[in-house]
C-alpha cells in the first residue's frame, strides 16, 4: 500500500492539519453563541434545559466523525492510494523492437516477422497502465531510440507502426545495454522488453546478459532459409579479360537443401551450379567468365524461400579499360612486343612522317623530334639532343653503374645493375622531375609529372642488352601504369551483407593513402588496425576502398544475417504482462474515495447542516395556522 | 441604520389609488370620505323622521306634507373627517437582530400616511415604547409628505415596551375616537392583551399590524445559546435544538393568534406581516385583504 501523489509523512501531516482545522471549526460552530433577541418569552416557552457551564461532551459527535471521515476519504483520493507493492507505481519501460533484415521474412501467408513483432509490441503498450512511460528503441546492428520516454502511448503506437526492417543483423546486447543506460539515467525502473526473433551473430549469442527486469516477447520464426552470403569477383590472374567469380551460399535452416545457383550478366546466362547444402553449412561455388564488356552480374538461388532478400544479389561489373597508344617509329618492330603483350593497351604504330600532335592517350616518339610537341602524354625514347622535352646535358658512351629508383612506382621492381648500354643521353632535370634511372653523370630516365606527363629515355631499351632482361617489360609496364593508373588499377569486387566490412591490407600500407568513398564520392569513416581496414555501412550501397593501384569495390546489397538464435536469460519474463488489470483497478480507487468523501459531506450537510434548518422552516410554515395565514 | 429614502416615487404613485378604511362610525368634521351612520349636513339622503319643533324647516319634505298632511324631515348622511392615528412601536425589540423590523415599520407607517394625505384624512403618527413619544400630525395633501419623510428618517428606536402604560396615555390624550393603526411586534413581557382591550373598549377602531422577522418566528441557531433580551438585556443560557425550535415556533404562532383574536374581538382588523415580504406585496396584499386599505 502506498501513495502516488504524497508520501506517508506528507499524508499524515496534511490529514492532521485538516483534522485540526475541522475540529476547531466544529467546536467554534458548536460553541455557545450569544444572540440578541426581541424577547425571551418564547424561548422560555420552548422549555429548553439551561446549558451547563462547562461542556463535558461533544455535541453531535457523529457530525464531527462524518466530517473527519469525509476529509480522510477525499485526501486519500487526492493522494491516490494504491493497494499493492511500490513496484506498481508509474514506471519507465524500454521497448526494444528488432528491425534486423531477418524481420522481413514471411512467417505465414503474407505476414512478415516484422508484422508479428509490431502486433506484439502494440499489445504490450496497450497492456500498460496509462501512467507508465515507454521508450521505443529500434534495434538492428545499432540501437536507435525512436521515441523518448512517452506517457502518450499513442505516439509510441505510431512509432511502432512506422517501424520497418533494416538491412543489418541484430546486436541484442548493444540494445540491452542501451536500454539499461536509458533507465539508469531516469532512475525510474520499469521493464526492458525485447520484441523480435532474436537471430544474432555467434559472438553476440555467446555474450552473457544478466538483466533482471527483462521481458521477452518472442516472435516465432520456424522458417527454413537458404541465402547468399557473399559474391567475390576479380580479374583472372592469367587472363585480364576474364573474371573469376566466387559465390558462397548458406543454409540457415534445420534441414538440408538442394539449390541451384544461377549467374546472369546483363540478362544472359553466365553460369549455373547445383549446390547441396546440409543444415547450417556454407558452400562456395566458383565461376569464370570472360568479357571485356560492362554489365550487371546477378546471382540467384532457386527455389526461393520465405526470405527472398538474400536469394539474389547483383553487382555491376566494370568494362576492361584500355589505354590507346600511338607509336611513331620508323622501326616499330623494336617496340611492338612491349605494347602488344598487354591486352589493356591498344597500340597503333605509325611512321614518323605521319605525325600529328592531336593524338589521344599516350604518344610514343622513337628517336624522333616532332615539329610540334604532342598535346597528350608522351614517352620519348632517346630523343635528339636539340629541343628535347627534357634538356640533354651530355651524351655518355658505355655508361656503367645504372641505378634505379625503386622507391618510385616507375622504378618498382627494377634491380638490374649490370645493364650494358652503348651510349645514353644524360638529362638536366628540373625540380619535380623523377629520376627513374641514373648514372654517375646524371639521370638517364626522367619522368616529368603534370597535367601532361612526359617520360624520357636517354637510350633505346630495345637496342641494348636490356632487351633480353626482365627489367625492360617491367619498366614499360611501370611506365604505362604511371601514365594511366586508372586503367591498370587492379579491381576486386564483392557483394556482401550490409554492416561492418573488414578489408585485409598489404603490409606497409600508408593509412593516409587509403581512400574509402561511396559511389557519389562522399567519404566513409574507417579505421585501420594492423593489416585490417574496418568501415561500417548501415544501408545498402557501393563503397570503394582505394589503396594505391588496387581498388576494392564492395556492393553492400545482401542483408546481414545472424547465424544463431539468441537465448534469453533464464530469469527473463516471457509473454504479455498481466499487471495492467491490477494497476487499473487500483487506479479507480481514487474515484471511489472521492465519491465516498463527497457523499459523506453531503450526508453531514443534510443531517446537520443548512438543509436541516431550511426543512425546519418549511415545516413550520406548513404548520402555520390556516386562519392566521389567511388573515396575514 | 439605512439612510436611503424610505419610499421611492414610483411606489408612492401606486399608493395614490388606495384609501384608508374603517368600519365604525365616528363623529367628526364634515368633509371626509368615509360615510357615517350619523345624520347631518351631508349630500347623500339618509332617511325621513317625524318633524319636531325646533327642526330646521329647510329640511322638511314639503312634497310629502302636501300629499300626506304630515311633516317629515329629510335626514342626510354626513361624511366626517375621522382622526387616523398611527401608533408606531419604536422599542428596542423592534431593532433587535438586524433591525429590519424597525426599518420595515417606518416604511409601512410612511406608506399609510401618504395614503391618508392623498385622501385629505386627518392623520398623525406617534412613536411609542413604554409611553408615547412626540408625534407628528399631518394633513392637507400629498405636498405635506416631505416633512413626514424627514420625521421618519430622524426616528430612532429606544425604550422598553409597555403596552398598558402606552394605552393609558393614548386614552387620556386622545379623547376623540378614531382609527388607531398600531404597528408593532406586540412583544411585551407583561402582555399586550390588556392594553389592547382597553383601547378597543374606549371606542377606537383598531387596525393591528403585527411585524416579525424570520429570526423571531424560526430561530436559525442550534446548540448552546446565550440569549440576550434586546430590551431588558436579561440573559438566558440554554440548549436549543430542532425540537425546541418547533416548540418555539408554536408558542410564537399562538401569540400571533391571541393578537389576531383580540383585534377581531374589538371589531378591528389584523394583519400579520413578515419582514421577508416586500412592502408593496404587503400593502396591496395583506392590508387590502384585511380591509385596512382599499
Amino acid at each position: 500500500m502506498f501513495f502516488v501523489n504524497l508520501g506517508l509523512g506528507q499524508f499524515v501531516a496534511i490529514f492532521g492539519a485538516i483534522s485540526a482545522i475541522s475540529v476547531v471549526l466544529y467546536l467554534l460552530d458548536r460553541s455557545r453563541r450569544r444572540v440578541v433577541v426581541s424577547t425571551l418569552k418564547f424561548w422560555v416557552a420552548a422549555e429548553q434545559p439551561t446549558a451547563v457551564v462547562r461542556r463535558k461532551h461533544i455535541s453531535q459527535p457523529f457530525s464531527l466523525f462524518l466530517q473527519l471521515l469525509s476529509m480522510l476519504l477525499l485526501l486519500l483520493a487526492i493522494a491516490q492510494l494504491r493497494i499493492g507493492s511500490q513496484a506498481n507505481q508509474t514506471r519507465q519501460h524500454v521497448l526494444i523492437i528488432e528491425t534486423s533484415a531477418w524481420m522481413n521474412a514471411r512467417s505465414s501467408g503474407r505476414k512478415t516477422l516484422m508484422d508479428s513483432a509490431r502486433d506484439r509490441a502494440r499489445a504490450y503498450v496497450n497492456a500498460l497502465p496509462a501512467s507508465d512511460q515507454v521508450m521505443l528503441v529500434r534495434a538492428d546492428s545499432l540501437a536507435t531510440p525512436a521515441t523518448a520516454f512517452e506517457s502518450n502511448h499513442a505516439k509510441v503506437l505510431a512509432a511502432i507502426t512506422a517501424t520497418v526492417p533494416g538491412s543489418t543483423s541484430l546486436n541484442v546486447h548493444q540494445a540491452l545495454n542501451f536500454a539499461r543506460q536509458m533507465q539508469a539515467n531516469t532512475g525510474q525502473y520499469g521493464e526492458v522488453v525485447f520484441v523480435g526473433s532474436g537471430r544474432v551473430s555467434e559472438a553476440d549469442a555467446a555474450e552473457a546478459s544478466d538483466m533482471k527486469n527483462l521481458r521477452v516477447l518472442a516472435v516465432t520464426d520456424p522458417i527454413e532459409n537458404t541465402g547468399l552470403r557473399k559474391i567475390g569477383i576479380k580479374r583472372s590472374n592469367t587472363n585480364p579479360e576474364a573474371w573469376d567469380i566466387y559465390v558462397s551460399a548458406k543454409n540457415y535452416g534445420s534441414r538440408s537443401k538442394q539449390v541451384t545457383l544461377t549467374l546472369t550478366l546483363g540478362g544472359l546466362p553466365a553460369g549455373s551450379q547445383r549446390l547441396d547444402l546440409p543444415a547450417g553449412t556454407e558452400k562456395e561455388a566458383t565461376f569464370a567468365y570472360r568479357t571485356r564488356a560492362a554489365g550487371v552480374l546477378q546471382a540467384r538461388l532457386t527455389p526461393g524461400d520465405a526470405f527472398p532478400d538474400d536469394d539474389r544479389a547483383s553487382i555491376e561489373l566494370p568494362p576492361l579499360a584500355t589505354l590507346p597508344v600511338v607509336v611513331y617509329s620508323n622501326d616499330p618492330e623494336l617496340l611492338r612486343p612491349f605494347f602488344a603483350a598487354n591486352p589493356q593497351v591498344t597500340a597503333v604504330f605509325k611512321p614518323t612522317a605521319q605525325y600529328v600532335n592531336t593524338d589521344k592517350g599516350l604518344v610514343v616518339l622513337d628517336r624522333f623530334l616532332p615539329p610540334s610537341r604532342p598535346t597528350a602524354d608522351s614517352m620519348w625514347i632517346d630523343p635528339p639532343s636539340n629541343n628535347s622535352p627534357i634538356p640533354i646535358k651530355q651524351r655518355v658512351q658505355k655508361p656503367e653503374g645504372v641505378r634505379w629508383d625503386s622507391d618510385n612506382a616507375l622504378g618498382a621492381g627494377l634491380r638490374t645493375r649490370d645493364v650494358h648500354i652503348d651510349s645514353t643521353s644524360v638529362f638536366n632535370t628540373a625540380p619535380g622531375d623523377i629520376k627513374v634511372a641514373e648514372i654517375d653523370a646524371g639521370p638517364i630516365i626522367v619522368a616529368r609529372p603534370g597535367a601532361v606527363k612526359t617520360l624520357a629515355f636517354g637510350f633505346h631499351p630495345a637496342l641494348t642488352s636490356m632487351r633480353y632482361e626482365l627489367a625492360t617489360p617491367l619498366l614499360f609496364a611501370n611506365s604505362l601504369r604511371w601514365f594511366a593508373p586508372d586503367v591498370f588499377r587492379s579491381k576486386e569486387l564483392s557483394t556482401q551483407p550490409v554492416g561492418t566490412v573488414n578489408v585485409a591490407l598489404d603490409s606497409g600500407v600508408d593509412p593516409a593513402a587509403l581512400r574509402v568513398v561511396r559511389e557519389d564520392g562522399t567519404p566513409v569513416p574507417f579505421t585501420v588496425e594492423g593489416k585490417s581496414l574496418h568501415f561500417y555501412s548501415g544501408a545498402p550501397g557501393v563503397v570503394r576502398v582505394v589503396n594505391g593501384d588496387h581498388e576494392s569495390i564492395y556492393s553492400l546489397s545482401l542483408p546481414e544475417m545472424g547465424d544463431t538464435k539468441w537465448k534469453a536469460p533464464a530469469g527473463a519474463k516471457k509473454g504479455l504482462p498481466s499487471f495492467r488489470e491490477n494497476i487499473q483497478s487500483v487506479h479507480d480507487t481514487w474515484r471511489i474515495f472521492a465519491i465516498l468523501g463527497g457523499l459523506g459531506l453531503l450526508i453531514e450537510w443534510i443531517l446537520y447542516g443548512r438543509l436541516e434548518r431550511v426543512m425546519v422552516r418549511a415545516r413550520n410554515l406548513l404548520r402555520w395556522p390556516a386562519g392566521l395565514r389567511k388573515a396575514s | 441604520m439605512d439612510e436611503s429614502p424610505l419610499l421611492d416615487r414610483h411606489f408612492l404613485e401606486k399608493l395614490e389609488r388606495l384609501t384608508i378604511h374603517w368600519g365604525k362610525s365616528f363623529p367628526g368634521l364634515v368633509g371626509g370620505h368615509n360615510p357615517s351612520r350619523f345624520a347631518g349636513g351631508g349630500q347623500e339622503f339618509l332617511d325621513h323622521r317625524q318633524f319636531h319643533q325646533g327642526d330646521d324647516l329647510r329640511s322638511v319634505n314639503w312634497r310629502a306634507y302636501m300629499r300626506l298632511d304630515k311633516m317629515f324631515l329629510k335626514m342626510f348622511q354626513i361624511e366626517p373627517r375621522v382622526p387616523v392615528r398611527i401608533l408606531l412601536d419604536t422599542s428596542l425589540s423592534m431593532a433587535a437582530g438586524d433591525g429590519s423590523k424597525f426599518s420595515y415599520a417606518r416604511k409601512l407607517a410612511a406608506s399609510l400616511i401618504y395614503v391618508g394625505l392623498v385622501r385629505h384624512d386627518m392623520i398623525s403618527v406617534y412613536p411609542f415604547a413604554s409611553h408615547l413619544k412626540e408625534g407628528k400630525k399631518t394633513g392637507g395633501g400629498r405636498q405635506r409628505f416631505t416633512s413626514t419623510m424627514d420625521y421618519f428618517q430622524a426616528l430612532k428606536p429606544g425604550g422598553v415596551t409597555d403596552f398598558v402604560g402606552m394605552v393609558r396615555e393614548v386614552i387620556t390624550t386622545f379623547t376623540q375616537r378614531g382609527l388607531i393603526i398600531l404597528i408593532s411586534d406586540f412583544l411585551d413581557d407583561a402582555g399586550v392583551e390588556k392594553g389592547l382591550q382597553y383601547l378597543g373598549d374606549f371606542g377606537h377602531e383598531l387596525f393591528l399590524i403585527q411585524l416579525w422577522n424570520e429570526e423571531d418566528r424560526t430561530p436559525p441557531w442550534t446548540g448552546e445559546l446565550e440569549l440576550e433580551d434586546g430590551e431588558t438585556n436579561q440573559i438566558v443560557k440554554l440548549q436549543f435544538d430542532d425540537e425546541a425550535r418547533v416548540r418555539y415556533t408554536k408558542a410564537f404562532d399562538e401569540h400571533c393568534e391571541v393578537v389576531r383574536q383580540l383585534a377581531f374581538r374589538t371589531g378591528g382588523k389584523y394583519a400579520g406581516v413578515s419582514t421577508a415580504q416586500p412592502i408593496e406585496d404587503v400593502i396591496f396584499g395583506s392590508l387590502v385583504r384585511s380591509r385596512g386599505v382599499a
